[in-house]
């Protein structure tokens, strides 16, 4: 991360202030969002998002599993996040796991929802193929090709993306006569079941720099910053997660400014990235 | 600045696509063209004399070909390629604009998009107060109320030590610490020596310094010339209000003509003043809002009218 002379630092959060960012920006404008799905050929979804010069991949590979016992009803998913040294020499060796194990941690609360999978964005109940025998497992691998801010958000769109290109294949079941047999299952490489993703929340950070916040934060204004909030909407406009960073505290009213804004700052960007999918897909075709 | 990615539509496809073709039309005339090489091209050498074959080429089968993207250069015997995504390579007396990272005795070291850090020493910059003696250990002690680590500042290339490290100098008023602005990175071909790297765009009351390592910086315009010592009187009232902030009527041109140079050099354009100008004036007149500079739209319209005026040029000369 590049450091900022005193005279820059004045200028950015000048411009925050005045709601005319060093891009041309305001305060709650995001940068131009771009797609490309199925860029992982192995994969059964992947999806390229790139907000400016942030750039990340998202990938879904589906396994077939076993249901956990807790809970036989529903399957598994889990996420993890890399942090390629090609995006910050820091991100080399063992400097990017802190970054990255924080970024898994807030995806998965804001995408997951609690520990028994209730309230998560991706519909859980629909991985099981048999209750209590098999079910899919989502592993949903991210990676950060190029850094320039936002990070959480564009990989939640990304994850977005892929999950609506991820195509899981159609599997016949054949149970067996007693319950403890292991049932066969058939899995067909023709027919596909494409996912629903419009329950999948986006999640929007925003970044408070001064007095004012301001959403899709460049890195250079998020070494201004003093915390963030990251709020997970979904197409209705409702909640499903909520995270903060940095270490200065907040007003709740503040919060709850935040969280407003955040809901009407998601309509336009899930409007402009379900957009941005159709028309990947439309070309991946 | 890296790759802007933009989903354009299908009309615009077709656009930029015959605006791309007519400026590669105009470019395979140019002499530029027939000595630049991608890698595997062969370099046309005359084999009776034995020729030096230096960096970014190799033998292969007999002929000489290119490992790099760059422009073939011959010296002499030598034969090498300059490739084009390189880092910058100083020349003596190029202007250039750095950001300080270290402060050493009796030297500033400076980030310059150079294979080595550049070095700026105390003695080759005018003191604040403008008196010519020689350094002392108290001046070695207050480097730091001259420029700090992070701050972004600009100066001249003065020479090559022995070693290859590279001197700077900072010998006038011109010269020094950059505040109010921003600085942008392009790659540093894009940038051509010229007569004139300070650029004081008045109507916008804008500061760009276009430096030769590809580093530019946008800022509100600061008056440099010996008056600061006449108006002394003047300075406290005026400091006071310009440590605010920016004004914003200037930060909105200082932003446009960012963007500007962003654009440029994403699509590839060499950067001049008067190329940043035209693309500023370019985008009033359409009524182009200060962020969708960057949008699909207007990167179209920016190449069509780089076609548009190589087409005159070509026209004007025949």
């Amino acid at each position: 991360m590049v450091g900022l002379s005193e005279g820059e630092k004045q200028f950015l959060r000048g411009g925050i202030e005045q709601d005319l960012r060093s891009d041309g920006r305001t305060r709650h404008q995001f940068r131009s969002v771009y797609v490309e799905t199925g860029v992982i050929p192995q994969a059964n979804g992947s999806a390229r998002v790139r907000l400016g010069a942030t750039e990340v991949i998202a990938s879904i590979k589906a396994e077939l599993g076993k249901p956990s016992l807790l809970h036989p009803d529903k399957g598994k998913v889990s996420i993890f996040v890399d942090c390629s040294p090609t995006a910050a020499a820091i991100y080399g060796g063992k400097g990017g796991e802190e970054l990255s194990m924080e970024l898994s941690v807030a995806l998965e609360r804001c995408l997951l929802g609690g520990k028994s999978g209730a309230g998560a964005a991706i519909d859980l109940s629909s991985l099981v193929l048999v209750e209590g025998k098999v079910c899919w497992d989502l592993y949903i691998d991210a990676l950060v090709v190029s850094s320039d801010g936002n990070l959480l958000d564009s990989l939640a769109a990304a994850i977005k993306a892929a999950l609506s290109n991820t195509g899981l294949p159609k599997v016949n079941v054949v149970l067996g006569a007693s319950p403890e047999e292991q049932p066969e299952v058939d899995v067909s490489d023709e027919e596909f079941l494409q996912f629903d993703t419009s329950t999948v929340p986006a999640i929007i950070t925003l970044t408070k720099v001064g007095k004012h916040y301001i959403v899709d934060a460049t890195s250079e204004e998020e070494s201004q910053m003093n915390s963030a909030v990251s709020v997970s909407v979904n197409r209705n406009g409702q909640i499903c997660g909520l995270t903060k960073r940095g270490g200065a505290g907040l007003d709740p009213s503040v919060i709850l400014d935040m969280v407003s804004v955040a809901k009407h700052v998601s309509q336009q960007f899930t409007s402009d990235l379900d957009s941005e999918i159709a028309a990947a897909e439309a070309s991946d075709e | 600045m890296r790759d802007l990615h933009l989903s354009l539509n299908q009309t615009q496809r077709v656009r930029l696509q015959a605006a791309l073709d007519q400026l590669e039309s105009y470019a395979a005339s140019t002499a530029a063209a027939a000595a630049s090489v991608t890698v595997a091209d062969s370099i046309p050498v005359n084999h009776e004399d034995n020729i030096l074959k230096g960096h970014g080429t190799s033998d292969l089968d007999g002929q000489v070909v290119a490992t790099l993207c760059g422009v073939v250069e011959r010296v002499n015997k030598l034969v090498y390629v300059r490739a084009l995504r390189s880092r910058y390579k100083p020349e003596v007396g190029d202007i250039i604009v750095g950001r300080v990272i270290e402060i050493a005795p009796k030297r500033w070291r400076l980030e310059i998009n150079f294979s080595q850090d550049a070095v700026l020493m105390l003695s080759s910059m005018n003191l604040p107060d403008g008196i010519q003696r020689r350094r002392t250990a108290v001046d070695e002690l207050n480097m730091r109320s001259i420029f700090v680590e992070n701050d972004v500042i600009c100066a001249e290339v003065r020479g090559f030590q022995h070693d290859g490290s590279l001197q700077l100098q900072a010998r006038s008023q011109k010269y020094g610490k950059l505040e109010k602005g921003q600085l942008l990175t392009v790659p540093p071909y894009l940038v051509k020596r010229r007569k004139q790297h300070f650029h004081h765009l008045d109507q916008y009351n804008v500061d760009l310094i276009v430096g030769c390592n590809g580093f530019v910086w946008v800022g509100e315009h600061v008056e440099t010339s010996e008056k600061e010592s006449t108006l002394l009187s003047d300075k406290p009232s005026g400091k006071q209000e310009t440590d605010n902030s920016v004004p914003l009527e200037t930060r909105r041109h200082i932003c446009r003509i960012a963007n500007a140079v962003r654009l440029l050099s994403v699509i590839g354009l060499t950067l001049t003043v008067e190329s940043v100008t035209e693309t500023v004036e370019a985008s009033l007149r359409s009524n182009i809002e200060i962020n969708e500079m960057l949008g699909s739209e207007f990167y179209v319209q920016t190449v069509e009218r780089e076609a548009q005026r190589r087409a005159s040029m070509v026209r004007k000369r025949s």
